[in-house]
């Protein structure tokens, strides 16, 4: 193999192109699938992720790959390094991360991410103003969901 | 601003389920049943997965009760029936009646109610963990039994007649395979086992006392036990003429089995002595938190 074929490019939905490892990319399935099939040649397009997002995706990938390959650090500090990388990420982030991983099957990712979301927002207060999701139940609905909340058998 | 805000974060409530599903899988029982159910309807569809519901874990929940040596012996204490029983009202309106594995801790002592109204809406139970029956009586018992159609395996504490229980299986679970009794183990309730429920594959007796005459019968009369565990249990000798355990013969008649399981070394094994310093009844509360969980066979273990 030449050198040339262990880098890939990958580019994003707003066209910002990234030379990266075949190591690294190939961590996502959805890659993997597209090189195996050879349908696509040395650029990859990705039209569902914008440059800002796949750029922490290869952050996310080359740190795994590097820690997959010769196993230099520990499992421990990469959980450490997992924490801090989703730590400060924003609810946006966070959300675009998912569907990104999502898409480009990164299962260690996703799980990571989804993770991140469950362990920031805990309270049914959060979910409706935090993550700016609005109340679409009926009023029945929303009755019938009250009763659940009553303490006694009723049958 | 506020508008920006809003383009921002949409799409939350129009994430894929499975997505949801996932990141709700790191969602704690409690936090499960909080509230996320109540968000919009995108994600009670989610909270509703079979996924989530498959085991249904009560172990981190225990009924707070003070004793006294006085009749009734026991006082409940503030809320913890309450919570229970809106715990498990708000998981039986999530989980569509698709918990197939059910949990409660040592300590968590279900009134009839509580074990009717879950057995109930659980037509797909196939493991039932409940250790503690002290406040069941034997109509909710049964009722609970005769709701679990698909029951195979069943983790009960000891009790001086079990038949009415057995009776209930036999008649009701077709399927049932597998039992851990949770207490010591003597001749009439191995009698009432071989009687009732012959067919059982795989029997849990470990951490507690059993009489060498109940441990005989097994190995003698329940032709299609495959796998006994009796680790860390300690054999009582009934005979007063024998003071030593027939190892030899246990081993020999356990030979048919395809798996026998016994502590190697109970004489250094910590384990085997906490059995014996509590004569057969475990006081788990003395122990590692989740000591109560394990088991030898694999199936068994929490």
């Amino acid at each position: 193999m030449s050198k040339s074929e262990k880098k890939i490019v990958l580019k994003s939905l707003d066209n910002e192109a990234f030379e990266v490892e075949k190591a690294v990319a190939l961590q996502s399935q959805t890659i993997w699938v597209m090189c195996e099939d050879k349908c696509v040649g040395n650029e990859i397009p990705l039209e569902n992720v914008t440059g800002q997002i796949l750029a922490k995706v290869i952050d996310y990938c080359k740190k795994h790959a590097v820690v997959d390959g010769d196993g230099d650090e520990s499992s421990e500090e990469l959980k450490n390094w997992d924490t801090e990388f989703t730590k400060n990420m924003d609810q946006s982030t966070l959300f675009n991360m998912i569907l990104a991983a999502n898409y480009l099957n990164i299962k260690s990712l996703l799980n990571l991410t989804c993770q991140a979301v469950a362990d920031k927002t805990k309270t049914i207060d959060e979910f409706h103003t935090f993550l700016n999701i609005e109340n679409n139940f009926t009023p029945e609905e929303e009755a019938q969901i009250c009763q659940e909340n009553l303490w006694a058998f009723d049958d | 601003m506020a508008k920006d805000r809003k383009n921002v974060f949409s799409g939350w409530e129009n994430l894929d389920t499975d997505i949801l599903v996932m990141i709700f899988k790191y969602f704690s029982l409690d936090e499960l049943t909080s509230g996320v159910a109540h968000v919009c309807r995108g994600w009670r569809v989610a909270c509703c997965d079979p996924i989530l519901w498959n085991t249904l874990d009560l172990s981190h929940m225990r009924t707070k009760f003070l004793k006294v040596s006085c009749m009734p012996c026991w006082y409940l204490v503030g809320h913890s029936d309450k919570d229970v029983t809106r715990i498990l009202k708000l998981s039986m309106s999530l989980s569509k009646r698709n918990t197939k594995t059910l949990i409660f801790h040592y300590d968590l002592f279900p009134n009839d109610d509580m074990i009717t109204y879950t057995t109930r809406r659980c037509p797909n139970l196939r493991r039932l963990v409940l250790p503690s029956w002290d406040r069941l009586e034997e109509r909710g018992i049964c009722d609970a039994i005769s709701f679990c159609k698909k029951l195979e395996s069943l983790t009960m504490p000891s009790m001086p007649n079990p038949h009415f229980v057995f009776s209930a299986i036999r008649e009701n679970c077709k399927k049932f395979r597998e039992l851990k009794v949770m207490g010591p183990i003597d001749l009439f309730f191995v009698q009432n086992l071989v009687c009732l429920l012959p067919k059982l594959k795989v029997l849990s007796l470990r951490c507690t006392s059993i009489r060498i005459d109940a441990l005989t019968k097994i190995l003698d009369k329940m032709k299609r036990l495959e796998v006994l565990n009796v680790s860390h249990s300690y054999i009582e000798v009934s005979d007063t003429e024998v003071t030593e355990v027939p190892w030899s013969t246990v081993i020999e008649k356990a030979f048919k089995l395809k798996q026998f399981v016994a502590c190697k070394d109970p004489k250094t094994c910590v384990k085997c002595q906490w059995t014996d310093k509590d004569e057969g009844v475990m006081r788990w509360n003395m122990y590692d938190e989740g000591l109560w969980k394990e088991d030898e066979i694999s199936s068994l273990h929490l």
